[in-house]
């Protein structure tokens, strides 16, 4: 249970890991649209793309192995979509054919372009995870929902249940981890059987679990409440977000790098029309 | 059954082997059949990692010693564990939280229904009425009450039922008093000895609490940063004062009286329960008077 990690933070002290959570999030989907605005046929832009992301992972000093360790979790996923593309695109000219598969050589590139924009996504997303903490990144979610509140959105509250969400993770994993030991050490079997035997050995485990969730959710409502906690009226902050230069120039990269992926586009539209 | 753990090493993250990060190192403890056994040390000193070891829950690992428990070889790599972890009893720090089912009688049956799957009904209905009447509830009483509906010192004892209730050999207590009033705890350790007079043959409480320790214990281990610091029985153990205070411990309040008594010239040499340390020193206070 240990080995469950849950939020990748990499603390370090680095350029990227001292950018503002807020500009941080933005950029990062910034960069996933890049990613999906660049043209099929187009290495260029990808080789811009990976740059960047090779570029990040050093200024962040976060081991590469670690960036790469991402990609294993939705592993099945980039397989799973590749293997659809190649199997049913019936475009451009046939390399090879059996019954009723039929592999195409533009099957072939749209697998191979699919892989690459499904890894660096993810590659992007996890260099987030990797230089934020969960607590930056609910802070700035939350800042960045601020305009919500015109429409009567609790921002606030929405914040904090993150935030605690985030801070029991680790808690409700010990508890777990226990509860375990304490059914096994009553003969509880969690390894063997098939999937209905496992999942309804699993109540022992769920069941106390859930109560404790509770227990503690009790708790720390007392505990909120007793030191006169009441949501966001006059609240203020103890860790201010401030705009940086770095962030400026982050935002300059990456505005970069998108003008280079439309420029492309758009060179490459030019190159089929005229 | 005897408990023998030999250099036992345990890492907890296996990547790196690096001193710092042994939970246990060169653990040798010899533990015999009968014994109350007490552990003591601080917070992370590996007892809890070390009492893990002995129903298999942490598994040896490689080349870090040896352990058997009676015929149980847990650094072979095929060891029935069923078998093992029916006849050595855990019970757990709050062990109340480990209630689920919706009867009391369900719950205190759960270990019975796993270890031993034969068993006919009335002889499981049998054995849970035992059990639960040993640790001092009322079966018919308590017996179809959802556990949750209980105090919480019901609770503690249902869940201690059904630990008991495979009748182990070795019953292994986790800070079983944490949290108990004074009361509670007296009645906790008198159902302790309850069952070590019955089928419990061995008892080993894991505990912050020295005068349970003097009080109860025949020997006992100190763990400090993963070793053992040194074993005996409360007598010989607490007699170093100055090093239990370096390591973060206590002595009990019967070895301090006596400590203090000695300096005021009258030799108390009881062995640190409370009614033997009252009856010395009520005759060495009178003889001295003589």
């Amino acid at each position: 249970m240990k080995d469950v990690t849950f939020g990748q933070f990499f603390p370090a002290q680095s350029f990227v890991h001292k950018l503002d959570a807020r500009i941080k999030i933005l950029l990062s989907i910034a960069f996933m649209v890049a990613v999906f605005m660049v043209q099929a046929f187009q290495f260029m832009g990808f080789v811009a793309c990976l740059l960047f992301v090779l570029v990040v992972t050093a200024l962040a000093k976060v081991p590469f192995g670690k960036v790469l360790r991402s990609i294993k979790g939705i592993l099945f996923f980039i397989v799973f979509s590749a293997v659809l593309q190649l199997l049913f695109n019936k475009n451009g000219t046939t390399l090879w054919h059996w019954k009723f598969i039929t592999i195409t050589d533009k099957g072939l590139l749209n697998a191979g372009f699919i892989i690459c924009k499904i890894t660096l996504v993810v590659l992007g997303a996890s260099l987030l995870t990797l230089t934020t903490s969960p607590v930056d990144i609910a802070d700035g979610i939350e800042s960045l929902m601020y305009p919500l509140k015109w429409i009567k959105f609790p921002v606030h509250e929405f914040a904090l249940i993150m935030s605690i969400a985030l801070r029991f993770i680790p808690t409700l994993l010990d508890e777990t981890d226990r509860i375990i030991k304490a059914q096994k050490a009553r003969g509880a079997n969690f390894e063997s059987g098939n999937v209905f035997k496992r999942a309804k050995a699993l109540v022992p485990v769920l069941i106390p679990l859930l109560i404790s969730a509770f227990r503690r959710a009790e708790e720390l409502a007392d505990a909120m409440d007793a030191r006169c906690y009441s949501g966001s009226k006059n609240r203020t902050k103890y860790k201010k977000m401030r705009l940086t230069w770095r962030d400026a120039i982050a935002t300059l990269v990456v505005g970069g790098l998108i003008t280079g992926v439309v420029f492309l586009n758009i060179t490459g539209f030019l190159a089929v029309v005229l | 059954m005897r408990i023998e753990a030999k250099d036992l090493t345990f890492t907890y993250s296996k990547k790196s082997k690096a001193i710092s990060n042994r939970a246990l190192e060169n653990v040798s403890l010899c533990i015999e059949e009968g014994e109350f056994f007490g552990i003591i040390g601080q917070t992370g000193s590996g007892k809890t990692t070390f009492v893990q070891h002995l129903n298999g829950l942490i598994r040896v690992q490689k080349d870090s010693g040896s352990l058997s428990v009676g015929e149980f070889d847990l650094t072979a790599k095929k060891c029935d564990l069923k078998a093992l972890r029916s006849r050595v009893g855990m019970v757990f720090q709050y062990p109340e939280y480990q209630l689920f089912a919706e009867t009391v009688k369900d719950d205190v049956a759960f270990g019975l229904r796993n270890f031993k799957k034969e068993l006919s009904l009335e002889e499981e209905e049998r054995r849970v009425k035992l059990a639960i009447e040993t640790v001092g509830l009322n079966y018919e009483e308590i017996k179809d009450k959802s556990p949750f509906e209980l105090s919480g010192g019901q609770k503690r004892r249902v869940a201690i039922a059904g630990v008991i209730v495979t009748e182990p050999e070795v019953l292994v207590l986790d800070e079983p008093v944490a949290g108990l009033d004074p009361v509670g705890k007296r009645d906790f350790m008198k159902l302790l000895h309850r069952l070590h007079a019955s089928f419990v043959k061995t008892i080993i409480l894991v505990t912050h609490d020295m005068n349970v320790v003097s009080e109860n214990c025949t020997r006992c281990a100190i763990f400090s940063h993963g070793k053992i610091h040194s074993v005996g029985s409360p007598k010989e153990i607490f007699s170093n004062y100055e090093q239990l205070i370096e390591l973060g411990l206590d002595i009990p309040v019967t070895a301090y009286l006596e400590r203090e008594l000695k300096k005021l010239g009258i030799d108390v040499d009881s062995d640190l329960t409370e009614s033997d340390f009252a009856d010395k020193t009520a005759k060495a206070i009178v003889g001295g008077k003589q």
